[in-house]
């Protein structure tokens, strides 16, 4: 069994939002502000032009981070959501009673309510629809003009994801909370 | 002539259950007496309001059925409205009527025997309206019922506090049948099961929110207990309401007393939930932790919280300490008060714990940096809520009428 | 799968065009409190792939100039994903947010879906919908309402210049100008004059083309007036970014503005608009003073070195003197100029597409030219690049001479200076003409003759020319107005004909080849047959001249003195003709349906087959992608990685590192510009020194990654990411003026005004505005664009640079108002 992760060589990140439009298309995520499966993150500018604080402007692209230990899976009251068997954090629409707690529990923000089935939803890394085509990379990560992406095995040595994580340094958000997210930002 | 017939088919357990309720006693009334009520000023504005709130409470459900989630103001960042809030507020009582229940018939105080059956009845009436309220903000709760049992969450808070607090209505009802049907042994028994389910529940209800990790505010030890705390203390102040409105202000002197102690009770709690709140806020303001203390200072700069200190915490305990709990007058109004407070206090913990946006960066090119999560309730949601209240008065104005509530005469 | 309600409901019917619009209400938005994103309508129109049955076509994308190469997903005949196609060179295996959005484009409820007349007045927006047929029937015999073709033509006595065609860029453009050139017009107007035209020209009299600029292995990039993180430009966009940060390829940004592109970058320079010329001048300066040149490569390929360097160092172009004018340090611009003639010749500076920033922007562009030649980074790796274009067999047009035809509508200068190229609009006419100056003397009457009519393709002047109440009045008094578009558009509200074209997911288009480094050959295969009753313009063509063609030649025949003659001309003795066979003979030199008989198909497979034979054609309408050995030679390096040619085969000294002037130099200095009144080599002019007065902001406009121009705003996905620009303005400006975000902020010049809402940054100075540039179209017709936002040729004002009348985008100071 695969143990699915996601490397971002982030710095590449020029905040095109062509993952998100991929996600959406591919996925048949609805429209709407609120409801994304993938967003890129940026804060304001410090400084006063033209002194401004490059840095301060880092572009951070991110999406359910497929805890191991997944807040949201934890406090999920019919178990619909759950881990497959290559550790996707994945929602049972069926099982979901939309009691939103996961929504509360995720301290990343991953999950939004889809209105059709109005169940809480979130990035599946591609499961039902490319992964389940036998196809081996995501939506997102096919799309990036500059390659920030890139999904794999974490359990392969060989995977390419196995390679980026042994040789360049990288970090996890919000790693204090044990979640042990399985999205890797190479630094 | 029908009847025997039935009689002769059924057997076994049915049969001794129709047996069993038929031994309930109850006054036997008609629609007539029901809408029969003394027509004071008083009465007749709480028929209107309740006439009124179930009204709202139709128009609320019939928005909600046909817009769903959208009627209401929650929002991927704030995914638990003024309905959450509600529900708090109603199982909370229930419980707090739960402890005020049991004071009599499970521990045995005599006391406060004269309030057992009105309380525990209290209990059963605000749960069913928390209920009706919860109803319409989980999804599908249907679903819910189906895999709570097939799939059921174990790790889950709202697993526990769903599966327990069902468990405690249905003790709270046969505590209720045995204290109706007077049979005070096995009142006991259900009661303090359900006592202790009750508290397991609702401590649990806490811990939905101590478990948020993500949420550092409300993450921790501090709800669990919190809540069971708060429980007594709401409970105290319905009983002052519910004996205020039985007696009309003319107090009975076993009431007066009964009323007295709770009232010496209720400003000791009080005192410890100031002293639980303060140091809360205190560690909370100057323990430096990031997302806890920056949000600590927003709820302290925030009215809702005032409003929960002074009316639920302030007034009732000031007029507990300037006259040792004897005005009972004076109690009955600082109970409503205090209601109101603990109403705002439902509503901080909600609101609060989602306060701070999990994600404080810009996803969209034209909007502004995330700093506090706004919500206020919609529309739909404030006549759900309110339409909860309306359905808790009632039931508890019907069964005031079928059921003889007050402490029956001997034992 | 899932197929939404929207695009079901899209898919069976049409929406009238007229009765769109109107901004509903519902229950919900005053039951819920949330604020609708939605008011205008549901968009919910994303369609989930499914794991079944589905056919793949490789295709190009057309959501920008770019072309990226796209493999559509059809699952039962609907498009369900575009997914990159990772065999193209140029676009690496990505599709930008637009590119994923185009299937947005093609199920747009709002498309033009039928051929329609006019009926209202000009600009109202009122059309009938008519069939092809009654379409054609009324450009070439007009309706009471307007003119038509023949009557004009009649009117003009054949003066075939009095038709305008103009295009914006598209990969079918080609097929639009073989109908211009078969007709016989000399009024070609396109993008060029709005777009790159300085650029190109700068480049291309001073090194010999507009190369394409290294980014995969340069060094150094100084990346000034361009925006590759937002911009999209393949393949500079995906090169660009992945080095930067300290990973080997330093960026020096150049912007007034913060862009993405500046968040990207190693050093970031706030820069006066405009005086980007003083900057290059003065890091010129340094190379020159410090002797930091490659001097053997000068010595080789430089004419007229000395003279540029005494002109510069005379003038002294300080630092110094640069830090006043540009706002930039001079110890910065010390650092920059050392610092990349240290990696050259691994150093660019970036030339930039759209260029007309300022007046001298031609200037501009020919001192960038030169300080690349300095460094010797020409036609070298890592530097600026040639490249190599592979060949592509021919296909006939058609391109009649007709004797009553004008030449090119261009102003004469009166009293023309000795030595003075005569023509007052500017220097130098290009192939693309000066768009605002055609527009200007067409409304001032300053016209040679007369031009009543216009045929426009996928081209939207009314959004995209400074001036836009000026387009507006010229669209009114033009009297025939031929609009070739997808979209009810600005542009085709003035239409008195609007024939709608197919989107590219639903044509095959002209074969392309792609030049650079990785040359490569590209086609556009249909994916969709065309929806309700559009065409591929190339169909358009067809239908139009065949209705067309005889009856013009019969006016032709009337007014043409060449061709009364030629047909009374029946020759002599055996080959003596009868006037029917003449006729015919003649005719077939005027048949304006020649050259569109052939299917797009037949067309590009014998432009493939006559020069790779029948295994590319096959593979172009398989892979999408051709070059020779592209079977050997492409190989994924890795899942987001590939290679296109060995490093050995990439067309990098193509022209051993030299310029490609016909001189074979670089040109310092142009003395036969002199004549035409322009300098001759870069210099710095008074005149350039542009002022804002207090209270007033410089305004500038340009591009998002989310948005191509006017083309997408009224794509649901794009619109979904952002609803409307909003107006930059400096943050403590804003404070002062009382300005928080959102808002409404009247922005108003001498030339008109637009209300947008207010962006309060420090992304941008004290003394300018910005907007992105496409929003705030004016078509009720597009139920998401209408109204998003603030339209910046509202009040640009219509200046245009001396050289090639090129558009002055940024020459405007506007005034703010809260509202
Ligand atoms: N203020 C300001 N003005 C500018 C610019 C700026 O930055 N600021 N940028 C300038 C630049 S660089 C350029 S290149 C120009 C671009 O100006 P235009 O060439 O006008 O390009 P677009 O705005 O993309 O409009 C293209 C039109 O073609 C239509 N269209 C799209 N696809 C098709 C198709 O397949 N077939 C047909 N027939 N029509 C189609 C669209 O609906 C739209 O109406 O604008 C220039 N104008
Ligand atoms: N996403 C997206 N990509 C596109 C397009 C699109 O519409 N959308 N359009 C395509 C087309 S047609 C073109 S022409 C190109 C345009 O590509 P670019 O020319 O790169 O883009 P612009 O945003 O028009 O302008 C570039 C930058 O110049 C800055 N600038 C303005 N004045 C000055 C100045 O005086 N000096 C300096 N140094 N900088 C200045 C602006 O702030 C802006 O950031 O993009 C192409 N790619
Ligand atoms: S597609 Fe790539 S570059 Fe664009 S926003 Fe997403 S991660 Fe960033
Ligand atoms: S990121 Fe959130 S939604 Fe995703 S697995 Fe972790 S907790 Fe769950
Ligand atoms: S909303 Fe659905 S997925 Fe989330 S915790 Fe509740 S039941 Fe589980
Ligand atoms: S992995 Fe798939 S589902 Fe997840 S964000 Fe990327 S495209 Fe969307
Ligand atoms: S850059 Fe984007 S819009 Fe332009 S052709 Fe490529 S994918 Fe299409
Ligand atoms: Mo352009």
């Amino acid at each position: 069994m695969a143990n699915y992760g996601m490397a971002l060589d982030y710095k590449n990140c020029i905040n095109c939002k062509a993952c998100e439009v991929a996600c959406k298309e591919e996925n048949g995520v609805l429209l709407g502000a609120d409801k994304h499966r993938i967003w890129v993150g940026a804060n304001d500018v410090k400084g006063e032009w033209p002194l401004l604080d490059i840095a301060s402007a880092a572009f951070l692209p991110s999406q359910c981070q497929h805890c191991e230990e997944a807040p949201c899976q934890e406090v999920c009251p019919t178990n619909a959501t759950y881990y497959n068997e290559h550790g996707v954090v994945l929602v049972d629409a069926e099982k979901c009673i939309l009691c939103s707690y996961c929504m509360n529990a995720c301290p990343y923000d991953a999950r939004y309510v889809d209105d059709r089935t109005m169940t809480v939803d979130k990035c599946t890394f591609c499961t039902d629809t490319r992964l389940a085509r036998g196809e081996t990379t995501t939506a997102c990560q096919n799309t990036c003009p500059t390659k920030v992406r890139t999904f794999g095995d974490l359990d392969d040595y060989d995977s390419e994801i196995s390679e980026l994580l042994r040789t360049r340094e990288h970090f996890s958000l919000k790693e204090n909370l044990g979640t042990k997210p399985k999205l890797f930002y190479l630094t | 002539m029908a009847q025997t017939v039935e009689q002769v088919e059924e057997t076994g357990v049915v049969a001794k259950v129709r047996e069993f309720i038929s031994t309930i006693p109850y006054n036997k009334i008609g629609i007539k007496d029901l809408i029969n009520y003394e027509k004071t000023p008083l009465n007749n504005l709480l028929a209107v309001l309740i006439v009124a709130f179930l009204a709202m409470f139709v128009i609320g459900v019939a928005s909600y059925l046909t817009h769903g989630h959208h009627a209401y103001n929650i929002t991927r960042e704030h995914p638990w409205g003024l309905l959450i809030a509600v529900y708090i507020f109603f199982v909370v009582s229930s419980t707090g009527l739960c402890i005020v229940g049991s004071l009599g018939d499970v521990f045995g105080f005599k006391d406060y025997e004269l309030i057992s059956k009105r309380a525990i009845f209290g209990s059963i009436v605000t749960i069913l309206a928390g209920f009706a309220v919860i109803a319409f903000e989980i999804g599908h709760p249907v679903t819910m019922l189906i895999y709570n049992v097939l799939t059921p969450g174990l790790t889950s808070a709202i697993w526990w506090m769903g599966t327990l607090y069902g468990l405690y209505l249905t003790f709270m009802i046969i505590e209720f049948i045995f204290l109706l049907k007077h049979d005070m042994k096995k009142a006991k028994i259900f009661g303090l099961t359900g006592l202790l389910v009750g508290l397991a529940a609702h401590s649990n209800l806490g811990s939905v929110f101590g478990f948020l990790n993500a949420r550092p505010i409300s993450n921790g030890v501090y709800y669990p207990t919190y809540f069971i705390l708060t429980a007594f203390i709401t409970g105290i102040f319905i009983a002052y309401i519910m004996m205020g409105f039985r007696y009309k202000m003319n107090w009975p002197e076993p009431v007066k007393v009964m009323l007295t102690n709770l009232a010496k009770i209720q400003g000791l709690l009080i005192s410890i939930l100031i002293f639980f709140v303060s140091w809360k806020m205190l560690t909370d303001v100057y323990g430096g932790m990031p997302n806890r203390s920056e949000v600590a200072v927003h709820i302290f700069h925030s009215w809702t919280f005032w409003a929960e200190v002074i009316l639920a915490m302030l007034i009732p305990l000031f007029i507990i300490l300037k006259d040792m709990g004897r005005n009972i007058n004076g109690m009955f109004w600082a109970s409503l008060s205090g209601m109101v407070g603990i109403f705002f206090m439902r509503y901080n913990l909600v609101h609060d714990t989602q306060l701070k946006p999990l994600q404080m960066m810009k996803i969209r090119e034209y909007q502004l940096s995330p700093e506090w999560i706004h919500y206020f309730p919609s529309s739909t949601e404030i006549m759900i809520s309110l339409g909860g209240l309306g359905v808790c008065l009632l039931l508890y104005y019907i069964g005031s009428k079928f059921f003889n509530l007050d402490a029956d005469e001997q034992h | 799968m899932q197929v939404e309600v929207s695009r079901r409901r899209f898919l069976q019917g049409s929406v009238a065009l007229s009765v769109i619009g109107g901004t509903s209400l519902s229950v919900t938005n005053l039951l819920g409190g949330h604020e609708s994103q939605d008011e205008k309508g549901e968009t919910a129109v994303t369609t989930k792939t499914g794991t079944g049955e589905a056919t793949e076509v490789a295709t190009l994308c057309e959501m920008c100039v770019n072309k990226c190469a796209a493999i559509a997903r059809v699952e039962n005949g609907v498009v369900t994903k575009l997914n990159p196609n990772p065999l193209f060179p140029k676009s690496k295996n990505m599709l930008c947010p637009r590119g994923n959005a185009g299937i947005q484009a093609l199920y747009d409820p709002d498309r033009l879906k039928y051929p329609m007349i006019r009926v209202g007045e000009k600009g109202e927006g009122k059309f009938k919908r008519v069939s092809w047929e009654e379409a054609y029937d009324a450009i070439l015999n007009g309706t009471d309402k307007f003119p038509g073709m023949g009557k004009i033509l009649e009117e003009e006595k054949d003066n075939r210049s009095s038709f305008l065609f103009c295009a914006g860029e598209g990969m079918a453009e080609h097929t639009f100008k073989t109908f211009y050139s078969a007709f016989g017009s000399s009024n070609w107007l396109n993008h060029a004059s709005l777009c790159l035209q300085t650029v190109i020209s700068g480049y291309g009299v001073t090194i010999g083309g507009y190369a394409a600029a290294d980014l995969e292995n340069a060094e150094y990039i100084i990346m000034a007036g361009a925006n590759r993180a937002e911009a999209i430009v393949t393949p500079d966009t995906m090169d660009g970014f992945k080095r930067t940060k300290g990973r080997g390829a330093k960026l020096i940004c150049i912007d007034p503005r913060f862009t993405n592109t500046a968040a990207k970058a190693d050093k970031w320079l706030a820069i006066n608009p405009g005086t980007d010329l003083a900057f290059v001048l003065a890091l010129t300066y340094v190379v020159l003073t410090e002797e930091l040149y490659d001097k053997a490569y000068v010595a080789e390929n430089f004419n007229g070195f000395d003279e540029y360097s005494k002109s510069v160092i005379e003038n002294k172009y300080t630092p110094e003197w640069a830090e006043k004018i540009t706002g930039i340090k001079a110890k910065d611009i010390y650092k920059i100029a050392r610092e990349f003639m240290a990696h050259a010749p691994k150093a660019v500076y970036y030339p930039g597409r759209r260029s007309t920033f300022s007046n001298n922007d031609f200037q501009l562009r020919r001192a960038m030219a030169i300080f690349q030649g300095l460094s010797g980074g020409i036609d070298t790796k890592g530097g600026l690049v040639f490249g190599k274009k592979l060949k592509l067999g021919k296909h006939e047009g058609l391109e009649p001479i007709y004797a009553r035809a004008e030449s090119r509508a261009i102003e004469k200068e009166k009293h023309p200076e000795k030595g003075h190229s005569g023509y007052s609009d500017c220097a130098v006419v290009s192939g693309g003409g000066s768009w605002i100056a055609w527009r200007n003397r067409f409304l001032e009457g300053h016209m040679p003759y007369k031009v009543r009519g216009m045929f426009i393709y996928k081209h939207n002047p009314m959004m995209n020319m400074p001036n836009r109440e000026k387009t507006a009045e010229m669209m009114k008094k033009m009297e025939l107005v031929v609009s070739i578009d997808t979209m009810p558009s600005d542009t085709v509200m003035y239409a008195d004909v609007v024939l709608p074209e197919c989107t590219y997911l639903e044509r095959t288009d002209p074969v392309k080849t792609f030049g650079g480094a990785e040359p490569s050959i590209a086609q556009r295969n249909k994916v969709l047959d065309p929806m309700f009753e559009t065409k591929p313009v190339i169909e358009i063509m067809k239908g139009l001249t065949e209705k067309i063609s005889k009856p013009l030649f019969e006016i032709t025949k009337k007014y043409d003195d060449d061709v009364k003659e030629e047909l009374a001309d029946l020759g002599e003795g055996e080959e003596k003709k009868t006037p029917e066979q003449k006729a015919v003979e003649i005719y077939a030199e005027f048949d304006l349906t020649k050259p569109f008989e052939h299917s797009q198909e037949e067309i590009n497979r014998h432009m493939v087959e006559s020069v790779y034979g029948e295994e590319a054609v096959k593979t172009l309408q398989e892979h999408g992608v051709f070059y020779p050995n592209m079977d050997k030679f492409f190989k994924p390096l890795s899942v987001n990685e590939h290679q296109y040619y060995p490093e050995k085969e990439k067309a990098y000294r193509v022209n051993g590192g030299k310029p490609k002037t016909p001189s074979g130099k670089i040109e310092c200095n142009l003395p036969n510009m002199a004549k035409k009144g322009i300098d001759p080599m870069p210099i710095w002019k008074e005149e350039y020194n542009f002022s804002v007065p207090d209270g007033k902001f410089r305004m500038l406009t340009g591009r998002h990654a989310q948005f191509t121009q006017s083309g997408t705003a009224n794509n649901a996905m794009l619109r979904d990411l952002i609803f409307e620009n909003y107006a930059w303005i400096n943050r403590r400006v804003a404070e002062e003026k009382g300005i928080k975000f959102g808002d409404e902020l009247e922005i108003s010049s001498r030339t008109g005004k637009t209300v947008i809402k207010a962006y309060p940054t420090e992304k941008v100075g004290p003394k300018t505005i910005f907007f992105v540039h496409g929003f705030g179209e004016e078509s009720e017709a597009l139920t998401w664009a209408y109204k998003n936002g603030g339209n910046d040729n509202a009040v640009i004002e219509d200046v245009t640079e001396p050289v090639y009348g090129a558009a002055s985008m940024h020459e405007t100071n506007v005034e703010i108002r809260k509202v």
